[in-house]
C-alpha cells in the first residue's frame, strides 16, 4: 500500500497538507486518514524506589511520562503519592515536574483520571528536602524518570516547621474523615521526627503512627475519640513545644 | 442560642483563628514557604471552618452585634497564639493584620458583607 509523508502547513481558513500530483495512487476524490508520524519512542525505563506497584500501574506511568515529555522540556518527572499504594483506591496522581509544566486537563484527557502537577524548579525542590519533612516524605517513596539523586543537608528552621505545624492544628476532629485525620497525623509526626534529626521516610513514619494510633484504624477512622484526642493532644503539644524552644534559642 | 449551635460556633472559630494565625506568620517568616507547591490537596482549617460554617445559621451574613462577639472572640485567640510566639522571640508578627486578614475571612465565610 502506498504511504505518503506530507507536512502540515497553515491556510487562512483552513489548515492542508500538500502531496505530489505524480503520484501512483490516491487519486482526487479519494477518502484518506490523516494520522501524526509517530517519531521513534524512546523508552522510558522509570527508577523505582521504595515501591512495588501492579504492572498496569507502570504502564500508566510510563504514559504519563511519555506524554509529559511530548508537551514539555523537563529535568525531571516524579511520581508519588496514594498511587504507588497497593490497589485502585487513589484519588488522583501526584506528578512533581521539575524545571517544567503541563496542563493537568492534557494528562486527565489522555488518563481518564484526576491528577495533580506539582511544577516546581530543581532548586525549589531541594529547599524543599532541606527544609520540609513533607518533601522527605514526598520523596521517601517515588518512581522517576530519572535517577533521582540528592545530596541534602538538613535545615532545621523553626518558624516554618511552626508554619506547617498549624496544619495539624485541629480544634475538633469530628468533621474529619479517616484519611483527613491520618493526613494531619502524618504532617504532625513527620516534623517531629525531623527535629529529632531522625530518618523521614513514608515507612518510618507510617510505622510511628501504627505504633501510636493503630494505621488502619485511623484511616478507616475506627479510633475511640477520647482515646485519639488525648494521645494526639499529647504528640501536638509535645511537637509545639520542641519548635518553641526552637524558635527561643534561635533568638538568643 | 442553643447548646447546639454554640458548640458549632467555638469550633468554627478556633479554625477560622488558626487561619488567621497562618496567614500572618506566613508573612513573617523570611523564607520562602516551598510547601506552597504542594499545599493544594491538603486539608486546611480553612476548609473545616467553611464545613461548620455550613451548619451554622443564619446562612446568609450574621447580625452585626453577633459578628462583633465573633470577631471578638477571634481576635482574642488570634492575639494569644501571636503572643505567644512573641515571648519566645518571634520577631516582624505584624498584629496590625489582625483585623484585615479575619475580615477577609469572615466575608469569605458569609459571616459578615463583601
Amino acid at each position: 500500500m502506498v504511504e505518503l509523508i506530507g507536512k502540515v502547513s497553515k491556510g487562512s481558513k483552513m489548515d492542508q497538507i500538500y502531496i505530489p500530483k505524480n503520484r501512483e495512487s490516491i487519486p482526487v476524490g479519494s477518502y484518506v486518514i490523516i494520522k501524526p508520524l509517530e517519531t521513534e519512542k524512546q523508552e522510558i525505563k522509570p527508577y523505582f524506589y521504595k515501591v512495588s506497584i501492579e504492572p498496569i500501574k507502570v504502564e500508566i506511568i510510563k504514559n504519563i511520562m511519555q506524554i509529559i515529555d511530548r508537551n514539555t522540556d523537563n529535568e525531571n518527572i516524579i511520581i508519588t503519592g496514594s498511587f504507588l499504594e497497593k490497589g485502585f483506591q487513589f484519588n488522583d496522581i501526584d506528578i512533581l515536574v521539575i524545571g517544567g509544566n503541563i496542563k493537568e486537563e492534557i494528562l486527565e484527557n489522555y488518563l481518564g483520571v484526576k491528577v495533580h502537577i506539582i511544577s516546581i524548579a530543581n532548586n525549589a525542590l531541594i529547599k524543599g528536602l532541606e527544609t520540609d519533612p513533607l518533601y522527605n516524605l514526598m520523596l521517601s517513596r517515588c518512581v522517576s524518570k530519572k535517577r533521582v539523586i540528592y545530596n541534602i543537608k538538613r535545615k532545621i528552621n523553626y518558624k516554618l516547621l511552626d508554619l506547617h505545624l498549624l496544619k495539624s492544628k485541629i480544634n475538633n476532629f469530628e468533621s474529619l474523615k479517616g484519611k483527613e485525620k491520618y493526613e494531619v497525623v502524618r504532617n504532625m509526626i513527620a516534623i517531629k521526627t525531623f527535629i529529632t534529626k531522625k530518618e523521614v521516610s513514608r515507612e518510618k513514619v507510617d510505622s510511628e503512627i501504627n505504633k501510636l494510633f493503630g494505621l488502619e484504624e485511623i484511616k478507616e477512622n475506627l479510633i475511640g475519640k477520647t482515646e485519639f484526642n488525648k494521645k494526639y493532644k499529647k504528640i501536638y503539644t509535645e511537637t509545639e513545644r520542641l519548635i518553641m524552644e526552637g524558635i527561643k534559642n534561635e533568638s538568643k | 442560642m442553643s447548646q447546639n449551635r454554640s458548640k458549632l460556633i467555638d469550633i468554627f472559630v478556633g479554625n477560622v483563628s488558626n487561619s488567621v494565625v497562618h496567614r500572618i506568620l506566613e508573612k513573617a517568616i523570611d523564607e520562602e514557604n516551598i510547601r506552597k507547591h504542594y499545599d493544594r490537596e491538603f486539608l486546611t482549617s480553612l476548609e473545616i471552618a467553611k464545613r461548620y460554617r455550613e451548619k451554622i445559621n443564619p446562612k446568609s451574613e450574621f447580625p452585626e452585634k453577633d459578628a462583633e462577639e465573633m470577631k471578638e472572640m477571634i481576635r482574642n485567640k488570634v492575639k494569644k497564639e501571636l503572643k505567644k510566639r512573641e515571648s519566645k522571640g518571634y520577631k516582624n508578627i505584624n498584629f496590625d493584620l489582625i483585623d484585615s486578614v479575619m475580615d477577609e475571612i469572615l466575608k469569605e465565610m458569609r459571616i459578615i458583607k463583601k
